[in-house]
C-alpha cells in the first residue's frame, strides 16, 4: 500500500482540456459527411423554390439560409450531447476528470460548428456574391451568426439533459428547432409577416437575427426601435442561454 | 497527510418515483479505502454498487451522507476532487469514430496531458489491454470486448490517483480479463486506488486486497476473500443436488446454504465420508470442492450471486 504518496499537481484552470475536446469532437465529427454535406438540404431546398416561384425574395431566403444553418448546429449539440450521455455514457468520463462540466459543454459545441462550419461559409459566400453584401452587412452578419450560435449551442445542450432516451428528443427536437427556425421570417422578409406581429417575432433569435442583417444591407427599413428592440433581444438571449447553459452543465454533472 | 483514499460514511441514496414508489437505492452505506488499494464491492444486479461507486466519483447526489475522497468533501465540493479521478462507467462506448488510439490519446490531452506523455501512456495501455493490432482501427469495427478494453485503456492511462471502474471486464474473454486484472495490479503499485464494482467472483478473488459484499443497498460484509471464506464455517463444500429431503440431516454436520434445488453443507474432511454415505443412500448426486466466494456469499446474502432480484 502507498498511503504517503503525495496528490500529483493539477491545473485550476475552467477550461483545462478545451482545445484537445474540440479536437476530439470536431474529429468524430467529420466521420459523418453525409450528415454534413445534407444539413444544408432543407435551405437547398427553399432556395430552390424560391428561385424558380418568386425571385425577388431570393436575397432574403440566402441570407435567411445562413442564419438558419448557424440555428441548426445547436440540433447537432443537442443530438451528440444526448447520444454521448444515453448511449456511450462518455458524458462520465469527463464529468470525473480536470475537464470542467463547462469546457465540456463548450469543447462539444465548438468542435460540432468547425465540422459543420463548410454549409455556413458556402451559403456566406454564395450571400456575398449574390447578394451582395456590403461590408457593414457582412461584419453585421458575422456578429449575428456568433450570437446565433452561442444561444442555439447552449439551448441545445440544455435540452439534450432532459430526456433519458433518444427516442423521445427526435421529435421535440424537429418540432423546437423547425418551429422557431423556419416558421417565422427567416427565409422570406418580415414585412410578409401579419404586420402587427411583426415587432414579437424580431424577439426571437432567428427571425431577429436575419431582420438585423437584412436591415445592414438596405434589404429592410425598419424603425430604429425595431432595430434596437432586435439586436438587444438576441444578444440578452445569446447571454442568457450561454449563463444558463454553463449553470446547467454544472448542475447535472453531479445527477440528483 | 491523511492516509484514505476514499471514505464513506452512512451514505443513503432514494430514487424520488415518478410514476411509482420510491426505491432506496443505498441505506446507509460506510467504508474506508486507504491509498493503494485494490478493493471490490461484490454484489448480484441491482444490489446498488453503481449507485455507491456513482456517487463516490461524484457523478450522483446522495439523499444524505458524506464522501470524502483524499481528504476533501466530495459532495460539498465535487470539482475539488474530479482532478483526482477516472471512471469506467457501466456499459461505456468509446467513440465509434474513433480508433482506439485516439480515444486514449485525446481523453489524455482533454484531461491536461502534454502530447508527449499522452502518446506514451496511451500506447502503453493499448498494450498492456492486448489492443495493439487493432489500435488504429475505428472503434466501430471493433468487437464488444474490444470496445470494453478500449474504455478500460482509456481510463488506466491516466494513472488517476483513484479510479473507479464498473464492471470493467463485462464481455471479455478470460484471457482479456486476466490481461486488465494485471494492469490493475500494475497501476496499485504505482499508487492509484481502484474501487470496482463486479459480479464475477473469481475477479473479486484474484484481484482484490479487500471486497464488500453488498445486497439491497447495504454492505453485508467485509474483509479479504480468506476471510470471507473462512467465516463460511469449514474448508470444504459438499453439495446436494435436489437435498432438499434431507437437509435435517446434513445441518447436523454444518452450516447448509440452499441454492435452487442445491443443498450445500458447509464441512471439513472429517464428516465427508458421512454425508457422501447419505446422499447415496437416497441416491442424490453430490459434488465436493473447497469453499469458495460463492458459498461465502450465499451465507451472507442469502442467495446466490447469480439470481436477479
Amino acid at each position: 500500500m502507498n498511503s504517503d504518496l503525495a496528490l500529483p499537481a493539477v491545473s485550476r484552470s475552467r477550461w483545462t482540456g478545451l482545445g484537445a475536446f474540440i479536437g476530439t469532437e470536431l474529429r468524430v465529427q467529420l466521420h459523418e459527411v453525409l450528415s454534413i454535406a445534407t444539413s444544408v438540404i432543407v435551405q437547398a431546398v427553399f432556395l430552390v423554390f424560391v428561385a424558380v416561384l418568386a425571385r425577388e425574395y431570393l436575397s432574403y431566403t440566402l441570407l435567411g439560409a445562413v442564419v438558419f444553418s448557424t440555428f441548426q448546429i445547436g440540433q447537432r449539440v443537442q443530438n451528440e450531447s444526448a447520444w454521448i450521455r444515453i448511449d456511450h455514457k462518455l458524458h462520465q468520463l469527463y464529468h470525473a476528470s480536470p475537464m470542467t462540466p463547462e469546457a465540456y459543454f463548450l469543447g462539444m459545441s465548438v468542435g460540432i460548428l468547425l465540422a459543420y462550419c463548410l454549409p455556413i461559409v458556402v451559403l456566406f459566400t454564395a450571400s456575398a456574391i449574390l447578394v451582395p453584401l456590403t461590408v457593414p452587412a457582412a461584419l453585421v452578419l458575422v456578429a449575428v451568426l456568433g450570437a446565433e450560435f452561442v444561444f442555439t449551442a447552449s439551448v441545445g445542450y440544455m435540452i439534450s439533459t432532459w430526456f433519458q432516451n433518444m427516442r423521445s428528443i427526435w421529435p421535440y427536437s424537429t418540432l423546437f428547432f423547425n418551429f422557431f427556425g423556419v416558421l417565422p421570417p427567416v427565409f422570406y422578409p418580415l414585412y410578409l409577416f401579419p404586420q402587427a406581429l411583426q415587432p414579437w417575432v424580431l424577439l426571437l433569435p432567428t427571425a431577429g437575427g436575419t431582420a438585423l442583417v437584412e436591415e445592414a444591407r438596405g434589404l429592410l427599413s425598419l424603425p430604429t426601435a425595431w432595430v434596437v428592440l432586435a439586436a438587444v433581444a438576441l444578444v440578452v438571449a445569446a447571454i442568457l442561454a450561454f449563463v444558463g447553459a454553463v449553470y446547467w452543465a454544472r448542475r447535472i454533472s453531479r445527477e440528483r | 497527510m491523511n492516509s484514505d483514499a476514499l471514505r464513506a460514511d452512512s451514505v443513503r441514496k432514494i430514487y424520488r418515483g415518478r410514476n411509482g414508489p420510491d426505491i432506496e437505492a443505498l441505506s446507509g452505506v460506510s467504508l474506508r479505502i486507504s491509498r493503494g488499494e485494490r478493493i471490490s464491492l461484490l454484489g448480484r444486479n441491482g444490489a446498488g454498487k453503481t449507485t455507491f461507486l456513482r456517487i463516490a466519483s461524484t457523478l450522483l447526489a446522495p439523499t444524505s451522507g458524506s464522501v470524502e475522497i483524499f481528504g476533501r468533501d466530495a459532495i460539498a465540493d465535487p470539482e475539488s476532487v474530479r482532478p483526482y479521478l477516472a471512471v469506467v462507467p457501466q456499459e461505456g462506448k468509446p467513440f465509434m469514430h474513433l480508433t482506439p488510439r485516439e480515444q486514449a490519446y485525446s481523453y489524455l490531452r482533454a484531461r491536461g496531458f502534454s502530447k508527449e506523455t499522452a502518446q506514451s501512456r496511451a500506447d502503453h495501455a493499448l498494450e498492456q489491454m492486448g489492443l495493439t493490432e487493432v489500435a488504429d482501427r475505428l472503434s466501430i469495427t471493433l468487437s464488444g470486448g474490444q470496445r470494453q478494453r478500449t474504455m478500460v485503456a482509456t481510463v488506466i492511462a491516466t494513472e488517476a490517483p483513484l479510479l473507479f471502474l464498473d464492471e470493467p471486464t463485462i464481455g471479455m474473454d478470460p484471457f482479456a480479463r486476466r490481461g486488465v486484472w494485471e494492469s490493475f495490479k500494475e497501476l496499485t503499485t504505482k499508487g492509484s486506488t481502484i474501487l470496482l464494482t463486479t459480479h464475477y467472483l473469481d475477479e473479486a478473488e484474484a484481484l482484490s486486497q479487500r471486497l464488500y459484499i453488498v445486497d439491497q443497498g447495504r454492505l453485508l460484509a467485509e474483509g479479504t476473500a480468506d476471510q470471507l471464506k473462512h467465516r463460511v464455517g469449514g474448508t470444504l463444500r459438499v453439495s446436494v443436488v435436489s437435498g432438499d429431503g434431507i437437509s435435517q440431516q446434513l445441518a447436523t454436520f454444518g452450516p447448509i446454504v440452499r441454492d435452487g434445488d442445491t443443498v450445500h453443507v458447509i464441512t471439513g474432511p472429517g464428516d465427508l465420508k458421512e454425508i457422501l454415505a447419505l446422499a447415496a443412500h437416497s441416491n442424490l448426486t453430490t459434488t465436493v470442492g473447497p469453499v469458495t466466494l460463492e458459498e461465502a456469499f450465499l451465507r451472507v446474502v442469502g442467495r446466490s450471486i447469480h439470481d436477479e432480484f
